[in-house]
């Protein structure tokens, strides 16, 4: 499903000055999957992320998402390419004059979806994420829990064969966060590809997947069924 | 596809409505760029029509006596009359033009104003040697040595009815088009502006739309479309004003200057497309310059 063969990517800071961000990284992530990117800031994950939705191009390396090889899609195909990926972001980035149903259904109104299918499919999605009861509430209204929900069914809405989340724990608290997790596990047990950035311990080691571990750009770590880190 | 329309139409409604003093701005900024510009359109066809293609060839005007003020030129005197004219090494051409062509080019000229094409009998007009000059300063020369021959009744210098008009008209029009072009510029920047700005106070929602796979033309379209229906408003407003304005002027030109043809309301529906399409082009141009800028930050 994700395919990185050494992947390389480095940002210009100021004249001659290079940040390595990723560094000849291998990595294979199968369909179904889920994977969590840990490592301390800076490690390299915002970057793993955003090359996968090809917001940035590789240096170097090969990268394949969903069948397709990012180095040499279209631009104009990026679009369809985002369509099979779902995104949650930290600070869950919902649309503040928007209510919880018109914020998921946005997503599908503008890949141009049929009103049908919206009205049929935003309520399915809102149940699965357990949030069908605030529809109507306004972002404003709701806890961090709840918004990342919606901001986890925005994401899975148009039924993305792959999911990124980039730190969904990171504004919650730890019980919140525990539900967000179960969450993504029902959403991962659908068949969805979850691959989700974090430093959040607790949760790495209490649900026991796949562990890529970053350290200044290079994979330290890869271990299935690991714990976020050896010693604490 | 009727929804996406709508999502279309009414984001660009919003983006209108968002920031209305500067939607005002845009709009005002095009209407002054266009009226000009349309100004200087319409003088352009002023000239074109004041000074046709035969009243451009022609320096000097000799009337030929018809028998009404004067003896009626006789064939002998008319031949020997050109002849004397063709002789002349200041002299380019010489054509003839009959009473009946004289008065044919006069109803052409004046087809706007018939009150003045019925006034005029068509054999009321004179025939007359139309002399165009090597220098068309020249004009003395054969003003003093025709002004007596048999047959003659006029001489007149048509360059001089006609100069100081056309160049105080050429001049104007110089002027309308040099502001009209540095103020369409200026339209063009503020057009650019206004889309980054409400691109910029979308960006939330336009960084939501890129990621979950809207295509680019989807983002994009509301903002072409809000910066086009203010360029074509733009240009509908300066229309109506030349609409308005333009008829009025000329008109009462045309009540002090006796025997000028001047342009009335068609000319000015015949501006029209050129002005709608000069209000979609700049605003098109402008909002796709900028979001293409905007797209890469």
């Amino acid at each position: 499903m994700i395919r990185l063969q050494n992947v390389t990517k480095t940002y210009k800071r100021g004249g001659d000055d290079e940040v390595i961000a990723l560094n000849d990284v291998s990595l294979e992530i199968n369909k179904g999957e889920f994977v969590f990117i840990v490592g301390p800031s800076g490690s390299g994950k915002s970057t793993f992320m955003k090359l996968l939705t090809r917001e940035q191009l590789v240096d170097s390396g090969e990268l394949w998402v969903a069948g397709k090889d990012l180095n040499a899609i279209r631009s104009w195909k990026i679009p369809a390419l985002r369509r099979d990926i779902g995104y949650v972001f930290q600070d869950f980035k919902l649309l503040p004059n928007k209510s919880v149903r018109e914020n998921v259904a946005f997503a599908l109104e503008v890949i141009g979806k049929s009103r049908r299918e919206i009205d049929i499919r935003v309520p399915e999605v809102l149940e699965l994420v357990g949030i069908e009861e605030k529809a109507d509430a306004m972002p404003h209204e709701l806890s961090g829990g709840q918004q990342q929900r919606v901001s986890v069914a925005r994401a899975f809405v148009n039924s993305p064969r792959i999911l990124l989340c980039d730190e969904p724990t990171g504004n919650l608290d730890p019980s919140t966060s525990v539900g967000i997790m179960k969450l993504l596990d029902r959403i991962n047990r659908t068949g969805a590809t979850v691959v989700m950035a974090t430093h959040d311990q607790h949760i790495v080691d209490s649900m026991r997947r796949r562990v890529v571990e970053l350290e200044n750009g290079v994979v330290v770590r890869d271990q299935s069924r690991g714990v976020y880190g050896y010693a604490g | 596809m009727p929804a996406r329309w709508r999502y279309i139409l009414s984001e660009a409604g919003k983006g209108l409505r968002r920031n209305v003093l500067m939607t005002v701005a845009v709009i005002l900024s095009i209407t002054v760029s266009l009226t000009l510009l349309g100004a200087t359109l319409l003088l352009r066809d002023q000239i074109d029509l004041a000074t046709d293609d035969w009243v451009d060839q022609v320096e000097v005007s000799i009337f030929l006596c018809d028998g009404e003020t004067c003896p009626a030129i006789t064939p002998e005197q008319e031949d020997q009359l050109r002849e004397d004219l063709e002789a002349q090494p200041v002299v380019d051409e010489v054509l003839y033009e009959s009473k009946e062509e004289a008065y044919e080019r006069f109803t052409e000229l004046f087809q706007d104003q018939p009150n003045l094409v019925e006034a005029v009998e068509p054999d009321i007009l004179p025939a007359s040697f139309r002399v165009s000059l090597v220098d068309p300063d020249e004009f003395l020369v054969i003003a003093q040595q025709f002004e007596a021959y048999p047959g003659v009744e006029d001489i007149i210098d048509q360059r001089e009815v006609l100069t100081q008009f056309l160049n105080f008209t050429r001049i104007v029009r110089n002027g309308a088009l040099a502001v009209a072009l540095i103020q369409l510029a200026a339209a063009a920047l503020l057009i650019g502006n206004t889309i980054l700005m409400s691109a910029f106070a979308r960006r939330e929602q336009t960084s939501i739309m890129k990621l979950v796979g809207a295509s680019n033309w989807y983002i994009r379209l509301p903002f072409f479309l809000e910066a086009v229906i203010t360029g074509v408003l733009g240009a509908v407003v300066s229309w109506g004003l030349l609409y308005v304005v333009v008829p009025r002027v000329t008109e009462g030109l045309s009540a002090q200057v006796l025997l000028m043809p001047f342009i009335g309301v068609r000319e000015v529906w015949e501006a029209a497309p050129v002005l709608l399409a000069s209000g979609f082009g700049i605003a098109a141009f402008s909002s796709i310059i900028a979001l293409w800028f905007f797209q890469d930050s």
